[in-house]
């Protein structure tokens, strides 16, 4: 198991290529399968599906699928390079797929309120974000991915437009108009208690 | 009123701008109280979308601790793989067991010392370093340790040692005409059984190391690679082998032959 897991990982871990496999002796490289790497990482693939789809049944379904799909096609990984992001890309691809597939592509683009709202519950005893679980629910699902790509992954523009094959300008504009029309719903809401020196 | 545009603001949450471009807007950020809001607003923003999938994450989780993952047919682990991971593992023992042994390798060794790049390189990774370590700790037994350094240069007294832990005798080969000498042996474990290392050192370059585990399973030669370490397993005798070292795939090939021939 020694892919970098994570996109953060991969400057430390050198391009290695199986050797030629000569004569009696097998050549291989440590990196048998990407199955351990994808179970370490399911509670991550799991929420990425399911912000994209807008609600855990689904998202458990296209994440199932786009497994099956991983692992049939582990080939299409590059060794060495950062599974997660190939993980992720693979899953929107897998949704892209399906979305081209359905008879009506855009009746699946909005989510059911209630069923979004379990996204966020988590058994804890935090507060409950409604506005921002609507607001959140309300976005096209590849402005949902860009946000918890970059806020919630911690991605980089260049890793997240990678993963939504967009490019890192698109990444940046849509953080832009997306944290501002969320940042015009809080201004709705009500004075924000702001002054100059607390804003830094 | 200053007019800046919320593209500037929102790379300032994000920490995007470079030092200047930081500097002069929190100089505009203490004279303009209207941007200051803005700046707030957004940060405010941005805090709530972190909360929000930090409990999409916590949710998932705790509905992963939930579902324990099936053994098959399912995603599980395959045995191959561990053995393979707890193979590349026993590399990074090497550093650890020194470690603990007060040698202090590969920190002091001339060729590793005073690196930048190798210092940037821990510093910026801290997380990864202590799984490492955790992982190649795992290799280390009550064994590895209670043989004292002296001894564990001793080939003939370490080749009684590993035949007890292993079932099967096994002297140190001597390849000082392949331009190594036999160093220290250990015993580690792994999955439980013990595992033989024995190490040798060239006269530059890293260590070459020869792994011995009771064989459970017929297996093919074959060579591996894991970043710079490659290696050629053998079983022999009923004993796996193991040679592991950063020498190209040539050149760990006649040593593997050495080796074989000195079994």
């Amino acid at each position: 198991m020694c892919y970098p897991l994570d996109s953060r990982e991969c400057s430390r871990v050198a391009s290695t290529q199986p050797s030629g496999g000569e004569g009696s002796v097998q050549a291989e490289d440590f990196y048998d399968s990407i199955r351990a790497g994808l179970i370490a990482m399911l509670p991550r693939l799991k929420r990425f599906a399911d912000l994209l789809t807008g609600e855990r049944r689904a998202g458990a379904g296209l994440l199932g699928r786009a497994l099956r799909s991983m692992l049939a096609g582990e080939h299409r990984y590059q060794r060495g390079s950062a599974l997660d992001l190939w993980a992720f890309a693979e899953i929107y691809q897998q949704w892209l797929k399906e979305l081209r597939d359905h008879a009506e592509p855009t009746s699946l683009d909005e989510a059911d309120d209630g069923r979004f709202a379990l996204l966020f519950s988590s058994g804890g005893e935090e507060e409950f974000d409604s506005l921002t679980a609507n607001f959140l629910r309300s976005l096209p699902p590849q402005q949902r991915l860009t946000l918890l790509l970059v806020y919630g992954e911690r991605f980089d523009h260049i890793e997240a437009g990678h993963v939504l094959d967009v490019t890192p300008k698109t990444i940046g504009a849509r953080l832009v108009r997306v944290t501002a029309s969320l940042a015009d719903q809080l201004g709705e809401c009500g004075p924000v208690p702001a002054t100059a020196a607390n804003a830094r | 009123m200053t007019e800046l545009s919320d593209d500037l603001l929102v790379a300032y949450v994000d920490r995007r701008l470079a030092d200047k471009q930081t500097s002069a807007l929190e100089k505009v950020l203490a004279q303009d109280d209207v941007v200051a809001r803005r700046l707030v607003t957004l940060k405010d923003a941005h805090r709530r979308l972190e909360t929000a999938f930090e409990a999409i994450l916590a949710g998932e989780e705790a509905d992963a601790a939930d579902q324990p993952i099936p053994r098959a047919p399912g995603l599980f682990i395959a045995r191959e793989t561990l053995v393979k991971g707890g193979i590349a593992a026993t590399g990074i023992v090497i550093a650890a067991a020194l470690l603990f042994a007060g040698y202090g390798w590969p920190l002091a060794a001339p060729e590793f010392a005073g690196r930048p790049a190798a210092m940037e390189t821990v510093a910026s990774l801290p997380a990864d370093w202590r799984k490492e370590v955790a992982r190649a700790q795992g290799l280390l037994s009550r064994a590895s340790l209670e043989i004292g350094a002296d001894s564990q240069s001793n080939p003939d007294f370490m080749a009684f040692q590993i035949g007890q832990a292993i079932g099967s005798k096994l002297t140190p080969p001597d390849l000082t005409a392949q331009g190594y000498r036999f160093t220290r042996a250990q015993i580690l474990t792994f999955d439980g059984e013990p595992l033989a290392q024995l190490l040798y050192l060239g006269q530059n370059g890293a260590p070459l190391a020869l792994y011995a585990k009771k064989s459970g399973e017929s297996s093919q030669p074959r060579v591996t690679r894991h970043e710079a370490i490659t290696g050629i397993a053998w079983p022999q005798g009923g004993v796996d082998y193991f040679l592991a070292g950063e020498s190209n795939e040539d050149s760990l090939q006649r040593l593997a032959e050495a080796v074989r021939s000195e079994l």
